[in-house]
C-alpha cells in the first residue's frame, strides 16, 4: 500500500510539469515586426487617446492616499513583455473599481485588452504583483 | 503489490497523455485549436468588407453573398475570434442581402463562419484591416483662382477626425464636360487644381470624388462616389492665351528682323566703315607723304634731266650776297634796315626764281649763280647800284662793285668788312649746301656790298609768294 501511494506521488509532479497549460502566460514568438506594425497604425492611437481622456481624472488619481496602486505600473527593464502584460491586467483590474466615466472604463479597456491581443498574454487570476 | 503499482503507472501516464491530447478548449476540431479551418474546404463565396471606427470605437463588418443560396436553406454567417483557450463567435446580422456586425477588436485575426442546416460550419480567415472600404467623401467646393487660371476642387472626409485613416488614404477625383468621358486625378491630399487652359471656355464641368486606403498598413477597395458638384469655366481664359500668344509672336517677329537688319548693315558696312574703325590700318609713311606733299602742277617741271631745262637761266652759286647788302649798296637812304635778303641754298638746284620784293626792294631776278640778266643789270644800273653776287670776281665784275669803293672780289675772308646779316632771316642749310654756303659766306663777305651778288632765301621767296 504504500508503494502504490508513492508511485502516484512519483507521477503528480510528472503531471504537473507536463501540464499541458503554458508555463508562460505570453505566446508573443518571434513576432516582433508585427507587434511593431499594429502597434503603430492601431494601438498607439487608442493609447493616444486614453492619455487625452485621462487628464480629466489626474487630480483624482493624486489625491488618492493610497499610492500603492502606482506599482502596477511601473515596467522593469528587460522584461518589457512581462510589464506590459502586468499593466494591462491591472488596468483592467484597476478601473473596474474606481468611480470613473464608462467611457473612460471602456476605453481603458480597449488598450489593456488590445495589449494583452498584440502580446498573445493573458491575466493569470491568482498571480499577485510584487 | 507490485502489480498493482504497475498498473497505477500505467494508468496515470495514459491520463497524462490524454488531457495533453485534448488540449484546453475541449473542442473537437481537425487541426486541434478549435478552429473550423481544416474541417471542411472553405467553398462559400462571399464578399465582404469592414468601414473602421463606423460609429464611435466600433468597427463595422459587412458581407453578401457573390452567389445567392438556395432559398429554403437558412445561412448563418458569425465572425469568431480566438481569445485565449476560447473560440468565440458573433453571428452577424442579416440585413435583407447582407450581413452586418460591429466589433472593437481589429487587432486579433478573425475568422468568417458560415454555418447552415444542411453542411457543418464551414470557416475562413479574414483580416478586417485588408478590407477596409474608407467612407464617403463630402462637401465638395470649386474655386476659381483668376490669376494662375487655375480652378481649386476642396473636398472633406469624415476620416480627418478619425484615428486610424487619416492621412492614409488616396483620393480619386473624376471630372468631365457635360456628359463627356470622365477624367480622373489622384492624390493623397484634399484639394486638387484643375488648369483653365486644359478645359473649354464658358462650359459646365462636374466633378465627384472618392477615397480608398493607400496601402501602407491598411487595404481595401474604393469608397463610393461623392454626390457631384458642377461648375462653369469663365470666358477670358482664350482671349488671354490669344493674346499672350499674339503679343509673342509679334515679338519673335520683331527679333528676327532686327536680327536680319544688323546682319545685312554689318556686311554692308564692314570693309568700309566697320573693319578700319575696328582694325585701323598701320600709315604707310610713302602714301602719307605723298597726301601731305602738295601734288605738282601737271605742267610742273620735275626732272634732273638738264637738256630740260633749256629754257632756263642756271646760274652757277658763286658768290651770292644777301640781297639787303646789295640794296644797302645801291640805295643806302632809302632801305638802309630793309630784309636782309637771307641766302639761297646753294646746290644742285638751280633755278631761276623770281624775286618779288617789295617796294624797299629791288624787284629783280635773283639767281643762284649771282650773275643777272643783262636786261635786269642795265635796269638797276639804270636806278640803282646794285651789289650782284658773281662767282668770279674776275674781270666780269660789274663796275657798281667797284664804285662802292668796296672791294668785293677779295681772297682774304673779312667778315667785318661785310654788313651785318640779319641771323633770324637765315635759314638753316642742308650740310652740303651749308657748307656750300659757308664757303660762300667768306667769299660773299670778304666782297664788300658793292657785290653784284644778292642772297636769296626760302623766307624772303615765301614773301615774294
Amino acid at each position: 500500500n504504500s508503494a502504490f501511494f508513492r508511485s502516484i506521488f512519483r507521477v503528480l509532479p510528472l503531471l504537473l510539469v507536463l501540464s499541458p497549460v503554458n508555463s508562460s502566460s505570453c505566446a508573443m514568438g518571434n513576432r516582433t515586426t508585427e507587434i511593431r506594425v499594429k502597434y503603430e497604425n492601431i494601438l498607439s492611437h487608442d493609447i493616444d487617446e486614453l492619455v487625452n481622456m485621462s487628464a480629466e481624472y489626474r487630480d483624482r488619481c493624486c489625491k488618492n492616499k493610497k499610492h500603492e496602486n502606482s506599482k502596477v505600473f511601473f515596467c522593469n527593464d528587460t522584461q518589457e513583455i512581462e510589464s506590459l502584460q502586468s499593466m494591462a491586467c491591472n488596468m483592467l483590474r484597476f478601473f473596474h473599481k474606481q468611480k470613473i466615466s464608462k467611457s473612460f472604463r471602456w476605453k481603458a479597456a480597449l488598450v489593456s485588452c488590445g495589449t494583452l491581443q498584440l502580446l498573445q498574454c493573458k491575466c493569470e487570476r491568482h498571480k499577485k504583483e510584487k | 503489490m507490485l502489480r498493482m503499482t504497475q498498473t497505477s503507472t500505467v494508468l496515470s501516464i495514459f491520463i497524462l497523455f490524454l488531457h495533453t491530447t485534448f488540449g484546453e478548449s475541449g473542442c473537437t476540431s481537425a487541426d486541434g485549436d478549435g478552429t473550423f479551418g481544416d474541417d471542411e474546404p472553405d467553398n462559400f463565396d462571399i464578399d465582404c468588407f469592414s468601414q473602421l471606427e463606423f460609429r464611435d470605437s466600433y468597427s463595422s463588418l459587412t458581407c453578401n453573398f457573390t452567389e445567392p443560396p438556395p432559398h429554403n436553406t437558412n445561412y448563418t454567417l458569425a465572425l469568431c475570434t480566438k481569445e485565449d483557450s476560447n473560440y468565440v463567435c458573433f453571428n452577424m446580422e442579416k440585413q435583407e442581402d447582407a450581413y452586418f456586425l460591429q466589433f472593437t477588436d481589429i487587432l486579433s485575426n478573425k475568422d468568417i463562419c458560415m454555418d447552415s442546416e444542411m453542411k457543418k460550419r464551414v470557416c475562413r480567415s479574414l483580416v478586417v484591416t485588408d478590407i477596409v472600404k474608407p467612407e464617403v467623401p463630402f462637401d465638395i467646393n470649386i474655386t476659381y483662382q483668376k490669376e494662375a487660371n487655375e480652378y481649386l476642387i476642396h473636398y472633406s472626409t469624415p476620416h480627418s477626425w478619425k484615428k486610424y485613416l487619416k492621412d492614409k488614404l488616396i483620393h480619386q477625383i473624376a471630372y468631365r464636360q457635360e456628359e463627356g468621358t470622365w477624367k480622373t486625378i489622384e492624390s493623397p491630399y484634399l484639394q486638387v487644381k484643375l488648369l483653365g487652359k486644359n478645359l473649354e471656355n464658358d462650359a459646365s464641368y462636374e466633378v465627384k470624388v472618392r477615397s480608398q486606403p493607400n496601402g501602407d498598413y491598411f487595404k481595401g477597395m474604393w469608397s463610393e462616389w461623392s454626390t457631384s458638384k458642377s461648375f462653369r469655366t469663365t470666358r477670358e481664359q482664350h482671349s488671354r492665351e490669344s493674346s499672350s500668344s499674339v503679343v509673342v509672336v509679334i515679338f519673335s517677329i520683331l527679333g528676327f528682323m532686327l536680327s536680319i537688319v544688323m546682319i545685312v548693315l554689318i556686311v554692308t558696312f564692314w570693309e568700309n566703315r566697320i573693319k578700319p574703325a575696328v582694325w585701323p590700318n598701320l600709315p604707310d609713311h610713302k602714301k602719307t607723304l605723298e597726301q601731305l606733299c602738295k601734288k605738282p602742277k601737271n605742267n610742273f617741271d620735275i626732272s634732273f634731266n638738264p637738256e630740260s631745262f633749256g629754257y632756263v637761266h642756271i646760274h652757277k652759286v658763286d658768290g651770292i650776297r644777301a640781297k639787303a647788302e646789295l640794296e644797302n649798296f645801291l640805295q643806302p637812304s632809302t632801305a638802309p634796315e630793309t630784309n636782309i635778303p637771307e641766302k639761297f641754298r646753294s646746290g644742285s638746284d638751280q633755278k631761276m626764281i623770281p624775286a618779288m620784293t617789295d617796294k624797299s626792294k629791288l624787284n629783280l631776278p635773283v639767281t643762284y649763280g649771282g650773275i643777272w640778266p643783262a636786261e635786269a643789270l642795265h635796269r638797276l644800273l639804270g636806278t640803282s647800284q646794285l651789289a650782284v653776287t658773281e662767282g668770279n670776281c674776275s674781270s666780269s665784275t660789274y663796275e657798281v662793285c667797284h664804285s662802292n669803293g668796296v672791294p668785293l672780289c677779295d681772297d682774304a675772308f673779312n667778315l667785318s668788312s661785310a654788313p651785318p646779316l640779319d641771323p633770324s632771316h637765315q635759314p638753316r642749310p642742308e650740310p652740303l649746301n651749308g657748307d656750300t654756303a659757308s664757303q660762300m659766306l667768306p667769299t660773299s663777305e670778304m666782297r664788300s656790298p658793292n657785290n653784284e651778288e644778292a642772297y636769296v632765301t626760302m623766307s624772303s621767296f615765301y614773301k615774294i609768294q
